[in-house]
């Protein structure tokens, strides 16, 4: 489409055989074989007009915004690259540049200094840099913080050097989107310009040409078909054409925007339910659980009970797919993420066989949630009364939701003069005790809490831990808490599990597993804890990295760092198989050397 | 130091540039008004003549002079006379201030609801059928010159159906009451439509990626979590998607006055726009710079504005602020 435009522009004379600016046929023709879009109020070929009009069109245009896009660049790499006070009076004349109602300013400087095709380019110029100038200043800002660029400042290469090299080639995206807009506000404001009579007399563009037209009532009479329709249209598939591409070098040059927004994922509700026997005493129930991640099995065939009237932790280090697991059950997993099969039961429903809607009335009101990062939970421009009202009144009319937002608020621990404070102005402490406040706002009958304590401090953690506690017992809440830190689950947590690369590979009691550790992996995370009677020493951290989640075998997960690895161990991968325990809790390990001695190894 | 005693200290400079550049664009342009007004004594004009003409216009005495008499008008509100009607130019202006008004207020709100309501929606599911087919209207629509759509709808709905009056503001004859009002109404429908067609792209592009920044935050996720339904989770992203749109639409208010230029010419509306154009053709230099230096002031006012209220659309800036002046 562009192609075409250009084409024509440049094959003007060929293609069209009258000139474009002398009578060559009679006033008001109608389009014939002999001018093809008829002529004007003075008898000048209209479709020599609107090919030869391409040119001056397309001419001012880029040459205004490729010199604007080079000056703009210019100030940009000096502003960013020097800072200081050089910046800040280059940004204020950006400012001013870009604030000023430009049509006008060129119309006047226009009747000022003459109306040529080369002023009216000058003076776009004068007005197109400034927008380039400021988005690729704030990128350059951005560069600067780049390890390799200060490196090479370090290095003493010389800063034209640093910038030609390791800045300008980073902004090219940034920079040809921003020379498309340019281009196409360019045309605008050229044709606009001419269109009000003022572009260059002895030159014909788009513009011109409508601005005979109106002049010459062109809407008046049946000539605007021909008259008015082509030159325009053609302007607008040019700024058309223009903006698209525009939108895709936008896109290349900010790939950081395409990882944001958060799409529900991709939801099969499970029709045939298996009619599993339920375990009345169980407060949720995930059996099988398995959840991808963009074709990669993060949670592999996971299950997990939670007895009633009981804490349930669930410890894994980050990547081990226990925050997957949660959001996977909660139906809240990000865009990419998707539960593959297994059923989560909270009391006898099972959540993985409710639609979207149906799971988003179950959230807040029977099954509640702790995120992750709660330092940024709040919303900034509410206040925390208002935002825990949202949840209370998810039960309750409006009066009584307010009421039980107060008490639930001062429940926590926030005295009520500061209800009406901003997340901003709370402690994190204190924007972790409203996040709880809303969760238990309606009495869940689940809560699960996803590294409820992460960011705070110790004194913190503990008071946020005790807090959870206390409403545990006061709301009779079941809770689920998640985390990497294995002593904090094991001070809070009646019954673990631990993941290991999106499997359980260790369950049962929490004191009888950190007795007597099964699993290899167990054994070492137990030995690694600080304990107060025994005698100090450096934690020492498992040797090798968890694995890829995409790179999988068909032996143990853990085999590659496993200290009583086996061939066995990377040939067929272990299932969680119930174990001996001592009290009313079941046990499971998944290790086949394990399941062979159940004789105890005690590392202690 | 004090935030707002920074920011009035940068407008003062900025409109003190605004009323340099005004009095010393005209001075500096070659063969430009004053040559115009009082060419040099070569027969037509006496060189007494010519020295009554540089005094009615205040061009005598030493540039320093001059600009001192120039200052001084301006304060007092005196900006010279227009040659074109042979009265004050602050009259003549102020005839059309209140059309002006009318059309840019109109578009410049309908624009922004428009804008932001269409950016939202697209923006809530990036890169969802909804999105795409939104945003490739809107491009389409925001590429269309303003004087093309104009005289478009011009064409359509005045010459063709007859709907609308051709051109003008208010009828010549008396009416009153009721009748007036519509009769304003109706000359009003086709200019601010072609004028917020043209304002609506910025807005929307703006709503749209600020929408898709605030998607990805986390109390939108938490909003979600504690079992919002998708109404109540998108009011939370919408209130915090406002504070960047609120910005750009009052910046966008500038393009708009440019635009309403073409926009008064293509349908003889009385605006300021047009006023400054017609300023230009007859080259009514004391108009023109009347009409300039208005401009400047309404643009550096509006981004003031904007400046100022910006913090009291976002706590945390509020907060900022304050802290900042207790110290």
């Amino acid at each position: 489409m562009l192609l075409t435009l250009f084409g024509a522009a440049v094959l003007a004379d060929v293609i069209s055989s009258h000139p474009p600016d002398k009578a060559s046929g009679l006033p008001y023709a109608r389009p014939s074989s002999e001018h093809w879009l008829g002529t004007d109020d003075l008898g000048r070929d209209l479709w020599a007009q609107l090919v030869h009009g391409a040119r001056l069109t397309l001419a001012v245009g880029l040459v205004a915004a490729i010199s604007a896009t080079i000056i703009g660049t210019m100030v940009a790499l000096i502003a960013g690259w020097r800072g200081g006070w050089v910046d800040a009076v280059l940004m204020r004349i950006v400012d001013l540049t870009l604030s000023i109602p430009f049509l006008v300013l060129i119309l006047v400087l226009a009747s000022y200094f003459g109306r040529g095709a080369i002023v009216t380019t000058v003076l776009l110029v004068g007005v197109l840099w400034a927008r380039p100038a400021r988005l690729l200043r704030s990128q350059v800002l951005k560069l600067r913080e780049f390890g390799h660029v200060i490196a090479a400042d370090a290095m003493g290469a010389s800063h034209p050097r640093i910038l030609v090299r390791h800045v300008l080639h980073r902004l090219v995206p940034l920079l040809l989107s921003q020379f498309v807009r340019a281009a196409a506000v360019a045309v605008l404001v050229q044709s606009g310009v001419a269109f009000l009579g003022l572009g260059d007399p002895d030159r014909v563009s788009w513009g011109t040409t409508l601005f005979f037209a109106n002049n010459g009532s062109a809407v008046l009479t049946d000539a605007w078909l021909w008259w008015i329709v082509p030159p325009g249209v053609a302007l607008t598939l040019l700024i058309v054409g223009l903006a698209f591409i525009g939108l895709v070098f936008e896109e290349i040059a900010d790939p950081g925007i395409t990882s944001h927004g958060w799409r529900p994922a991709v939801r099969r509700v499970l029709e045939d339910a298996e009619d599993v026997p339920r375990d009345p005493s169980l407060a949720l129930d995930i059996r099988n659980f398995s959840v991808d991640y963009d074709m990669t099995r993060v949670v592999r065939g996971v299950d997990l009970a939670v007895t009633r009237g009981r804490v349930f932790g669930l410890v894994g280090e980050s990547g081990s797919g226990k925050s997957s697991l949660a959001l996977g059950v909660l139906g809240l997993l990000p865009t990419g993420g998707r539960v593959i099969g297994g059923a989560a039961f909270l009391d006898d429903v099972d959540l993985r066989r409710l639609g979207r809607v149906r799971l988003s009335k179950m959230r807040g009101r029977e099954l509640a949630v702790i995120p992750q990062a709660a330092m940024s939970l709040l919303d900034p421009t509410m206040t925390i009364l208002r935002q825990v009202q949202e949840s209370t009144e998810l039960t309750a009319d409006k009066r009584t939701a307010k009421t039980r937002a107060t008490e639930m608020l001062e429940r926590v621990g926030i005295p009520r003069n500061r209800h009406g404070s901003f997340p901003h102005e709370l402690s994190g402490g204190q924007r972790q005790r409203v996040v709880i406040a809303m969760a238990v706002a309606n009495q869940p009958k689940l809560l699960i809490a996803d590294e409820p304590t992460t960011g705070l401090d110790v004194i913190t953690q503990q008071e946020i831990l005790a807090l959870l506690e206390e409403l545990r017992v006061e709301l009779s809440l079941d809770i689920l808490i998640i985390s990497h830190d294995l002593p904090l689950i094991a001070a809070v947590a009646d019954d673990i599990s631990i993941m290991y690369a999106g499997q359980v590979i260790e369950s049962g009691a929490t004191a009888e597993v950190l007795a007597t550790p099964r699993h290899p992996y167990t054994r070492l995370l137990v030995a690694a804890m600080p304990s107060l009677d025994g005698p100090p020493r450096a934690a020492e951290p498992i040797p090798g990295d968890a694995p890829d989640p995409s790179e999988r075998t068909n032996g143990c997960s853990f085999a590659p760092r496993c200290p009583s690895a086996e061939p066995r161990c990377s040939e067929t991968a272990p299932t969680l198989e119930p174990s001996p325990n001592q009290g009313s809790q079941p046990r499971a390990v998944a290790c086949h050397v394990t399941d062979d001695s159940v004789v105890e190894v005690r590392i202690r | 130091m004090n935030r707002y005693a920074r920011i009035f200290g940068q407008y003062l400079l900025v409109v003190a540039a605004a009323v340099v550049l005004n009095f010393a664009l005209p001075r500096l342009a070659p063969g430009g008004p004053i040559e115009y007004l009082a060419p040099p004594a070569d027969g037509t004009v006496s060189e007494v003549e010519r020295e009554e003409i540089l005094a009615r216009y205040d061009l005598e005495g030493s540039t320093g002079d001059q600009f001192v008499s120039y200052m001084e008008n301006l304060v007092n509100g005196d900006l010279g006379t227009s040659i074109r009607e042979s009265r004050p130019v602050v009259e003549v202006i102020g005839d059309r201030v209140l059309w002006s008004l009318l059309l840019v207020g109109t578009a410049v709100i309908v624009s922004s609801v428009l804008g932001v309501m269409l950016g939202f929606a697209a923006g809530w599911r990036r890169g969802s059928r909804r999105d795409a087919s939104i945003l490739s209207g809107v491009l389409a629509v925001d590429a269309l010159p303003a004087f093309f759509v104009g005289l478009m709808l011009l064409l359509v709905f005045s010459v063709k159906l007859g709907w609308f009056p051709v051109y003008g503001a208010v009828s010549a004859e008396e009416m009153d009451g009721f009748a007036r009002v519509l009769d304003i109404g109706r000359r009003l429908v086709l200019p601010a439509t072609t004028l917020t067609l043209v304002g609506l792209g910025s807005v929307f592009v703006v709503a749209r990626s600020a929408m898709i920044s605030e998607t990805g935050e986390d109390y939108v996720f938490m909003a979600r979590a504690k079992g919002l339904d998708e109404k109540g989770v998108r009011r939370h992203a919408r209130r915090n998607a406002l504070l960047p749109v609120s910005t750009v639409s009052l910046l966008g208010f500038s393009t708009l006055v440019g635009t309403a230029t073409i926009v008064e010419t293509v349908f003889s509306y009385p605006g300021l726009g047009s006023l400054g154009f017609a300023a230009v053709r007859s080259r009514d230099y004391p108009l023109l710079q009347g009409v300039f230096i208005l401009f400047a002031l309404v643009a550096i006012a509006v981004n003031l504005a904007n400046d100022l209220l910006y913090p009291l659309l976002d706590p945390r800036v509020r907060q900022a602020g304050s802290s900042e002046n207790d110290s």
